[in-house]
């Protein structure tokens, strides 16, 4: 177990190696297979990891430049394991409903690449090495989208491209800044985070420093205003691009704010709640009603995409043990959830080769199995209780209510105006006649469709219902992160704050 | 009247010029053959000029710490030892990519292999002191033997090119001499040394003179370092010349410039002359901008290489100004990196280059390599990891070139100057990202196009050995701090 989380960032880049030397014809059932052992690999993680512990298992260190003090370092807590977790299944899930045919085995390799990158960004704890994978996963995301996607596949790819990387550009200073604070203050270089969490840093440094991070991380969440690339990426993008950017690459920006932005600049934090939480409100309300006026199926999910990221951003700057727990479980449900969301669409598009509403209609009578799915997803999405979708949206909200019961009730709209776009586009595509006679032959989800959904299904039924395997290990790493704010908050404002949102106790 | 000049042959300290020595005899060796034999292939002229950089190389990293000799002219300090050594290891690779399957004019001459040779022999001269006179010496020497080289192509445009250069050229000398006067007018002495020392003591008198002087060394510099206003020469002058000469010309000459600049701004940096640092800023923060802007709208990679090389020489100039110790280990660690980055793409191009094919506009058009994914896998591979190095994406390369330098300027509290390298870097990502968009996401334009009709085994290998270093380039840059590091104390920057 001692290289354990090595082996589960490289197998795939490996593999992907291999796979160059694989024919083309049975390049499928390699992807599988590597997949499904990278989901054990990580399924064994999760056996050994001790969920008592807040701490961070699993560490291994390796230098790499060390008169500069980057090192390779990689750890794992109950805020990354479940990331990893969701990460490598929906890798495993998507590959098993991969339709793509051209170029099949270019596309494979590239998602191996891709899962590298991703498991990478959630294990590292330096923080170049971080940004090394953060960076590296726009190359094969480019190529997804450039290479597979519609007819604005490459405006789409390189908006996608220039808009993260500048974010993560001013990230990587406010990164060195940081590493020279602590050459200032400890001697030595370092870049590693848990060396940083030792770091007191003055008040106004951490505004600079949260800003800097903040640009990095907002745009790839996305948070309104850099929103804008998301729906060309996604409207562009081939099923399986939307469903890793959908479910794990979105995931990266609400990890980081967690990861960095909460243990190393509390005070800034706390300072800037009020206005992320008015950022979060606006993607949450404005996105949903530009989801209600889209046409295209993709679209729709692609937007409230966006809006559900809302209520994560607004969850994680509750800044208490139920807020951050639930943004972190709505992390991994919406991973699941819109994931699901975005391989339904892929099935219909596959047969039909549209996705606009108009196209459709009536489909609950031709595919009864697929409608079934889809409401099921349907229901997660908008966080029906006893769905996974609940659980994450209702703690996060909760977390808030204790900070703002206004901004709650505003934010609480979130599920009313899911359940307004969803239902409609429900309507529209499902119920009512059988308007275009294309559609009367249409063939229900079959094997391998199923094989990827059913999974995801049960899924967001059983953690619906009881979720504590999940909450438990995050609720263990998030009590201690918030443990680690107060020890470090030095304004009174922020002592008083943080205090406060925290005194009714823990989520069960 | 005069008094006797006495010469103890010990002082003179003849073995600061074995390293030149070799290249110049080296030089004279090919044009003596040449005179005997002129039927001999062009290999024998690679491999002899290959030969005398290895020697000249292995002098010049013989040597440890900081000699002097020839009345004070030559001083091989460690700076000098490093910038020698990168430039020969990159003349070195260049040269070998002279082995092309396609003749070119220039390469048939011998005299190309021997005023490549002199070439390198100025350049290390001018690396090589303190001195302003060496330094005009040096660096009339390798620019004269440099125009000849390019003039020797015998195109058009590349006779064009070199007449431009040698104009412009010209015109930097002049600058260059009048400054130097300049300085000698105030100071009475020619060593960066000397003259620092005197400005300190003087506490810089007859200041509107010296800023005089320093606008004219400045801008002598300027044409060699292609800073922006001076460099409109620069695109025009890569693509009259062939890629391999191109990508020579936007490294090596540069190193010596910059070590001549790093002397010489030593002086004003470490005073803190506030007006110096604007003029100087002003502009590192244009050269790294509009080249940046002009990069975007090329349709040629050969020129959107060589615009990209002037703003990359504003990041590296930017070093320079900063003045720390770090800044100056950053500069040559952005330079090491950026040689075999910039090496590697311009091989690329010219193993590329197909002298029977004008579909296109120019040689290296776009449009040509659209698709290239479909036609050549591994090329397309290569070329685009290379770009991607020269945008910064870690792991590659120039990445961590980029992040030691911003490092360097965000530790001496240049935060803005911080945000405009990264801005550029940004603006950069999406140039590099064209032709990489052509060339995997786009269609074959042109039926039947070749690739690669210029490679031979040993130009495959310098490429590949480049990508080699260039993807693992992680594992190596704590061995290049080090090394670069070592130096540096020991001249004491």
């Amino acid at each position: 177990m001692e290289h354990i989380l090595s082996i589960l960032i490289f197998f795939p880049a490996f593999a992907a190696f291999i796979g160059f030397l694989v024919k083309s014809d049975s390049i499928r059932t390699y992807a599988i297979i590597v997949t499904a052992v990278e989901f054990l690999i990580s399924l064994l993680v999760w056996y050994g990891f001790d969920s008592s512990m807040p701490d961070m298992q699993f560490l291994e260190t390796m230098p790499l430049i060390d008169a500069y003090g980057i090192n390779y370092v990689v750890g794992i807590d109950g805020i990354s394991l479940f990331l990893v977790l969701m990460t490598t299944f929906m890798t495993f899930i998507s590959i098993i409903g991969l339709t793509e045919k051209r170029a099949l085995k270019n596309m494979v390799i590239t998602v191996l690449f891709l899962e590298m990158t991703m498991v990478g960004v959630f294990l590292a704890l330096d923080a170049i090495v971080f940004y090394l994978f953060w960076e590296l996963s726009l190359i094969p995301m480019l190529y997804i989208i450039g290479a597979w996607g519609g007819n604005l596949r490459i405006y789409a790819s390189i908006k996608f491209f220039i808009y993260t990387f500048t974010g993560s550009l001013v990230m990587l200073l406010g990164m060195l800044y940081l590493g020279y604070v602590y050459y200032v203050t400890a001697g030595s270089w370092s870049f590693n985070l848990l060396d940083w969490n030792m770091l007191i840093l003055p008040f106004d440094m951490q505004l600079w420093l949260f800003v800097a991070f903040f640009l990095g991380f907002a745009i790839k969440v996305p948070m309104v205003p850099f929103h804008t690339w998301l729906p060309y990426a996604h409207g562009q993008a081939p099923t399986i691009g939307s469903v890793i950017l959908a479910a794990v690459l979105l995931k990266m920006g609400t990890y980081g704010f967690i990861r960095f932005s909460l243990p190393l600049f509390p005070d800034a934090t706390v300072h800037f709640m009020i206005p992320m939480a008015i950022l979060a409100l606006i993607a949450i309300v404005y996105t949903a009603m530009v989801a209600y006026a889209q046409e295209d199926i993709k679209q729709v999910v692609a937007y409230s995409s966006v809006s559900h990221m809302g209520v994560i951003i607004l969850g994680t700057f509750a800044l208490n043990v139920e807020g951050i727990g639930g943004s972190i479980f709505l992390m991994i449900s919406h991973g699941i959830v819109s994931g699901a969301l975005f391989m339904l669409v892929g099935v219909i598009y596959d047969r039909r080769h549209t996705k606009m509403m108009s196209e459709f209609g009536g489909l609950a009578k031709v595919m009864p199995k697929y409608a079934t799915i889809f409401a099921i997803m349907l229901m997660a999405s908008i966080g029906l209780p006893l769905t996974i979708g609940f659980v994450g949206e209702f703690l996060s909200l909760l977390g808030f209510f204790k900070v703002s019961p206004i901004f709650t009730i505003i934010a609480g709209l979130t599920i009313i105006l899911g359940a307004v776009y969803m239902l409609v586009l429900y309507k529209k595509t499902f119920f009512g006649p059988i308007t275009n006679p294309k559609n009367e032959t249409l063939e229900d989800a079959k094997g391998r469709e199923l094989v990827a959904l059913i999974p995801l299904v049960a899924l967001v039924i059983i953690l619906g219902i009881y979720p504590k395997p999940i909450l438990e290990p995050v609720n263990t790493s998030v009590k201690h992160l918030v443990q680690v704010m107060q020890i470090k908050a030095q304004q009174e404002t922020s002592k008083v704050q943080l205090m406060s949102s925290n005194t009714i106790g823990e989520a069960k | 009247m005069i008094p006797a000049i006495s010469i103890d042959f010990a002082n003179l300290n003849i073995q600061t010029l074995v390293p030149m020595s070799i290249a110049i005899v080296g030089a004279l060796v090919i044009l003596c053959i040449d005179l005997v034999n002129k039927k001999l292939d062009k290999s024998l002229y690679i491999m002899l000029t290959v030969l005398f950089l290895i020697v000249d190389l292995a002098g010049v990293i013989s040597y440890n710490g900081d000699v002097r000799g020839m009345f004070d002219l030559m001083m091989v300090d460690g700076i000098s030892i490093l910038a020698q050594a990168i430039m020969i290891i990159a003349s070195i690779l260049f040269i070998l990519l002279s082995f092309t399957k396609q003749r070119f004019n220039e390469q048939r001459y011998p005299e190309f292999y021997a005023l490549y040779l002199f070439m390198i022999a100025g350049f290390q001269f001018m690396v090589s002191s303190d001195s302003l006179i060496l330094i005009f010496v040096g660096l009339e020497t390798a620019s004269m033997a440099l125009y000849t080289i390019i003039a020797m192509h015998n195109r058009a445009n590349a006779i064009e090119a070199a007449i431009k250069y040698f104009t412009m050229g010209a015109l930097s000398a002049a600058f260059f001499a009048f400054g130097s006067m300049i300085f000698y007018a105030v100071t009475g002495t020619v060593e960066f040394g000397k003259i620092s020392e005197v400005l300190f003591t003087s506490d810089f008198e007859n200041y509107p003179l010296i800023l005089i002087g320093v606008v004219f060394i400045l801008s002598a510099l300027g044409f060699k370092l292609s800073l922006v206003p001076f460099h409109v020469w620069v695109a025009d002058i890569y693509e009259g010349s062939t890629a391999s000469l191109a990508g020579f010309m936007s490294i090596v000459p540069k190193i010596a410039g910059f070590v001549v600049a790093l002397r010489f701004f030593e002086i004003f940096v470490s005073s803190g002359n506030m007006f110096v640092e604007a003029i100087l800023i002003g502009i590192i923060v244009l050269t790294m901008t509009i080249p940046n802007v002009i990069a975007l709208l090329q349709k040629d990679i050969n020129r959107m290489l060589a615009y990209s090389s002037i703003s990359n020489a504003g990041f590296a100039m930017a070093a320079i100004m900063i003045g720390t110790t770090q800044a100056t280990t950053a500069m040559f660690l952005y330079w090491i990196l950026f040689s075999v980055t910039n090496l590697g793409a311009f091989a690329m191009l010219w193993l590329n280059r197909n002298k029977d094919y004008h579909t296109f506009s120019t040689d290296h058009a776009l449009e040509k390599y659209a698709g290239l994914i479909k036609i050549s896998p591994m090329t397309a591979v290569i070329f685009g990891l290379f770009l991607l190095s020269l945008a910064g994406i870690p792991p590659f390369a120039l990445f961590w070139g980029k992040m030691y330098l911003l490092g360097a300027a965000i530790n001496a509290g240049y935060m803005v100057l911080a945000l405009i390298m990264a801005l550029n870097s940004a603006i950069a990502a999406y140039y590099y990202l064209r032709p990489i968009v052509y060339m995997f996401l786009k269609e074959p334009s042109v039926e039947g196009i070749k690739f690669m009709v210029n490679a031979t085994t040993t130009s495959k290998v310098i490429v590949a050995s480049c990508a080699v270093f260039m993807i693992l380039s992680i594992f190596f840059i704590q061995n290049i701090l080090e090394t670069i590091s070592y130096y540096i104390q020991i001249a004491g920057y």
